[in-house]
């Protein structure tokens, strides 16, 4: 059976969609358009999909992508027309396509992290930030649930693969592409070591954006 | 939200449980351009977004007032604790879902009125919006606070903060509202010309034209309607519900919520009249839709929404005459569609095992019913026309067909409940076990008996409504009697606690005096009462003690014939006079008719003039 993709961006209200809700939205939009995916059996049938890489809640991206199975043979040039007339706002798929490289050949993912200070960046913060992240190691406590303590120690440097650092007036903006799984490193700990390792410098507001999902050559993956 | 999000929510939604609920931008919701709209509605759910996006009734009024022209209605409900906090941190008023505006500029702000426990939250909801609490506070046109639902039938307690109830079915009346809103803005009436106007709309009680007073004994005195209001106000219904407005296209939430399928209403009111029901007296005459409409409306509402579950919704769908043709139609879509067919509210006595079989595609999952009290006589007292025969008879065919999980409930201090009655409970849960060993085709897998009992609050329109509910203490000892006569460990007990319970009593059955009460509880904290993370009793005890009221007077006194009821201004279009022969009846063991078999003159067919109530 064929497996196919839809890449979508989620933007705007559905950042704040989770990943199970989602899934299940599309479920949906899938009935409401009228386009036939393969389903589980069993019970409660409904629409095998999934998606890889889990985006957190509040994380805004440009570059989702949920797999499917679409049945009989769609055109599925007309695939993305079709969805978004029937997704909520937000959620808006921009190409479908079928077949492409395998998940485990998601190597990396690439961030925009911005940081927000409402009375303008701190002196020094760019030049703190970029220096905290050249260090040789920097470890952190992460919450685990296979730890017995609940908690793992985690060495964020082997996970950054890039990172620039840029600072506007009152935002600096984190560029990175780190490890997207075994073991991935989501960004929220990078803005937590600032939070901890430079105080003075600790945002009022972060956004994250999910700008790209690369392979090992850092190409994007698709 | 449609129109982008406000960044101060932006900043502040990462930081709550759920965020999804305070969005907006739901597929199907309404977003309308400002420019184009004149009258902007909120309509408020005072619980949580999962409870009040559950609720047909706001779904279906939220369609009637968006298809009129110029008005634009959005929803909004109580945010959970954790938003609140935030939003008065940030000054963030509450807003509507689909603007992201505050509803305080807003022109009418409507509020459901489903349960007692919710008037908390009404308030704080006000008070999110930067509004006054009460009425008279609020002098301008807009925004102009009303609320209908059930509670409105005793809209005594939250009078005071209320500018206008609508009584009954919403449908028509709102709309007849909105535009004599409409008329007094554009010729810049005063608020009290509006109100004073209003009130001469039928269904609409406007509690400020009426002056109540009271005994010494502290029972009402009179209750005297100014401006030219009506004596009684009667309820509205929907007379034609194949003609009237259903959603067909309803929002589908981005996030799960309780009842989380198509909801499909096969009919108003209900046939029984059992005589604790409020719902069962206060939404007649029945009117039924007719089976084809159904399965047109059901279709639709699956394909606009991609929802895989339908449930048919009624006070007792088994009564509906043409459940089979309605299940027929409906499943030569669904099966093939994968969409799952359930049927809640089925009776022990005409319940089909054909159908259940066939809607269940072999699935057993639990079965439910309520028999409400444990003996016969108790049961003739409520009117509940079933028999142990039927519950067991139901119960074998059941267990026989590979059942194993069933649920029954009761209610624990009926008027005329006794020892007996209590003990009845334990016996009717042992004959179930008995019957389950008996035909069981498979005894090693066990079964599952839960009973539940609720603390029963004599509510207001029923036969029950002069009766004292029983005290706390003789409500935790009937559960400890009825706990220590279940030994069976296949049988689980459950029983409610009583601290809600003895507060809806106070509530439903109070009068313009409570508002102080409520309003005080709110001061102190009170909110999200039906949720046990926010729940004190002690605060309700302190309130009480504050405002100098006796719970007592109302929950637990037996009123008499003569006294003159706070409620009495509303009617439901069932005569007191009927309600008390039934109270009659009651204390006889007596049963009455139900209305398929016979008309009891109830009162409530004078509401649909011209047609047969529970027509063929």
């Amino acid at each position: 059976m064929t497996t196919h993709r839809l890449a979508f961006s989620k933007s705007d209200t559905a950042k704040f969609i989770s990943h199970l809700d989602l899934m299940r939205t599309f479920q949906r939009a899938f009935l409401r358009a009228g386009i036939q995916v393969r389903h589980t059996e069993g019970f409660n049938p409904h629409a095998f999909v999934s998606i890889p890489l889990p985006l957190s809640v509040g994380y805004s991206s440009g570059c989702e992508v949920l797999e499917c199975s679409l049945l009989g043979e769609p055109d599925l040039e007309q695939i993305p027309q079709r969805m978004n007339a029937v997704l909520p706002d937000g959620i808006h798929v921009y190409q479908c396509y079928a077949g492409g490289q395998p998940v485990k050949a998601l190597q990396y993912v690439n961030y925009i992290v911005t940081l927000e200070y409402e009375a303008g960046a701190p002196f020094g913060a760019e030049g703190a930030i970029r220096a905290l992240l050249s260090r040789d190691s920097l470890v952190m406590e992460k919450r685990s649930k296979k730890a017995k303590s609940g908690f793992t120690q985690v060495d964020l440097i082997p996970l950054i693969a890039q990172a620039t650092v840029e600072e506007r007036r009152d935002t600096i903006t984190l560029d990175l592409v780190l490890r997207a799984q075994n073991p991935g490193l989501n960004p929220d700990l990078v803005v937590a070591a600032i939070r901890q390792e430079c105080p003075d410098m600790a945002p009022d507001f972060v956004s994250f954006h999910r700008r790209a999902v690369l392979d090992d050559q850092l190409q994007p993956w698709s | 939200m449609g129109l982008g999000m406000n960044r101060t929510l932006e900043h502040i939604l990462p930081r709550v449980q759920k965020p999804a609920r305070y969005t907006g931008g739901e597929y199907n919701a309404v977003i309308k351009d400002r420019s184009r709209v004149d009258t902007r509605v909120a309509l408020c759910f005072p619980d949580t977004y999962e409870i009040g996006m559950s609720n047909l009734g706001i779904r279906i009024l939220y369609g009637v007032v968006n298809q009129m022209d110029g008005v634009w209605c959005e929803r909004v409900f109580a945010p959970w604790g954790d938003m609140e906090e935030e939003m008065r941190r940030e000054s963030i008023p509450l807003y509507g879902l689909e603007s992201g505006d505050s509803i305080a500029d807003f022109d009418i702000i409507g509020f459901s009125l489903g349960y007692e426990m919710a008037y908390t939250n009404v308030l704080n909801m006000l008070d999110l919006a930067g509004l006054p609490l009460r009425s008279a506070e609020r002098t301008g046109l807009s925004p102009l606070v009303i609320a209908g639902g059930t509670c409105a039938f005793n809209a005594e307690p939250m009078a005071p903060f209320i500018d206008i109830f609508s009584l009954g079915e919403g449908e028509e009346v709102t709309v007849e509202l909105v535009n004599l809103y409409r008329k007094a803005k554009e010729e810049c009436w005063t608020k009290e010309e509006l109100l004073i106007a209003a009130a001469q709309i039928p269904g609409l009680y406007v509690p400020s034209l009426y002056e109540v007073s009271y005994h010494d004994d502290g029972t009402v005195s009179a209750i005297t309607p100014t401006h030219g209001a009506p004596a009684t106000v009667t309820k509205r219904i929907v007379q034609d519900l194949d003609k009237s407005y259903f959603p067909t296209a309803p929002i589908v939430p981005s996030t799960e919520i309780v009842h989380d399928r198509v909801m499909l209403e096969v009919f108003r009111g209900c046939i029984r009249g059992c005589r604790f029901c409020q719902a069962g007296y206060a939404y007649r005459p029945v009117r039924s839709k007719s089976a084809g409409v159904l399965v047109r409306q059901g279709i639709e509402s699956c394909q606009n929404s991609g929802y895989q579950e339908m449930t048919l919704s009624s006070l007792s769908t088994s009564d509906y005459r043409y459940l089979l043709d309605l299940c027929d139609g409906l499943q030569s879509w669904c099966d093939p569609n994968g969409v799952n067919l359930s049927l809640p509210s089925l009776r022990a006595d005409n319940f089909s095992w054909s159908l259940m079989e066939r809607l269940q595609h072999g699935r057993k999952s639990g079965l439910t019913f309520a028999p409400e009290a444990g003996t016969q006589r108790l049961r003739d007292v409520i009117n509940k026309n079933v028999t142990e025969e039927d519950i067991l008879s139901f119960c074998r065919t059941a267990f026989a067909g590979g059942w194993s999980t069933v649920k029954l409930y009761f209610m624990l201090g009926l008027p005329t409940e006794t020892d007996e009655d209590v003990l009845g409970i334990a016996d009717l849960a042992e004959k179930v076990y008995r019957i389950w060993r008996e035909v069981t085709p498979n005894r090693s897998r066990g079964v599952k008996i839960t009973v539940s009992t609720a603390f029963f609050v004599p509510k207001p329109h029923t036969a029950f409504q002069w009766e004292a509910q029983i005290s706390r203490a003789e409500y935790e000892r009937r559960v400890k009697l009825l706990r220590d006569h279940i030994r069976n460990r296949a049988i689980v007990y459950r029983w409610h606690d009583p601290e809600t319970s003895l507060l809806e009593a106070v509530f439903a059955r109070g009068d313009r005096r409570m508002a102080e009460v409520l309003e005080c509880a709110w001061r102190k904290g009170a909110k999200l009462d039906t949720w046990n993370e926010y729940f004190d009793y002690g605060r309700w005890q302190e309130a009480f003690a504050d405002c100098g009221v006796d719970p007592d007077f109302y929950a637990a006194r037996v009123r008499d014939k003569e006294e003159l009821l706070p409620w009495s201004v509303t009617s439901v279009g069932v005569r007191p006079a009927f309600l008390w022969r039934e109270r009659e009846q009651a204390y006889k063991a007596a049963i009455t008719p139900d209305c398929r078999r016979q008309c009891t003159r109830c009162g409530a067919d004078q509401l649909n003039p011209g047609s047969v109530c529970d027509a063929k």
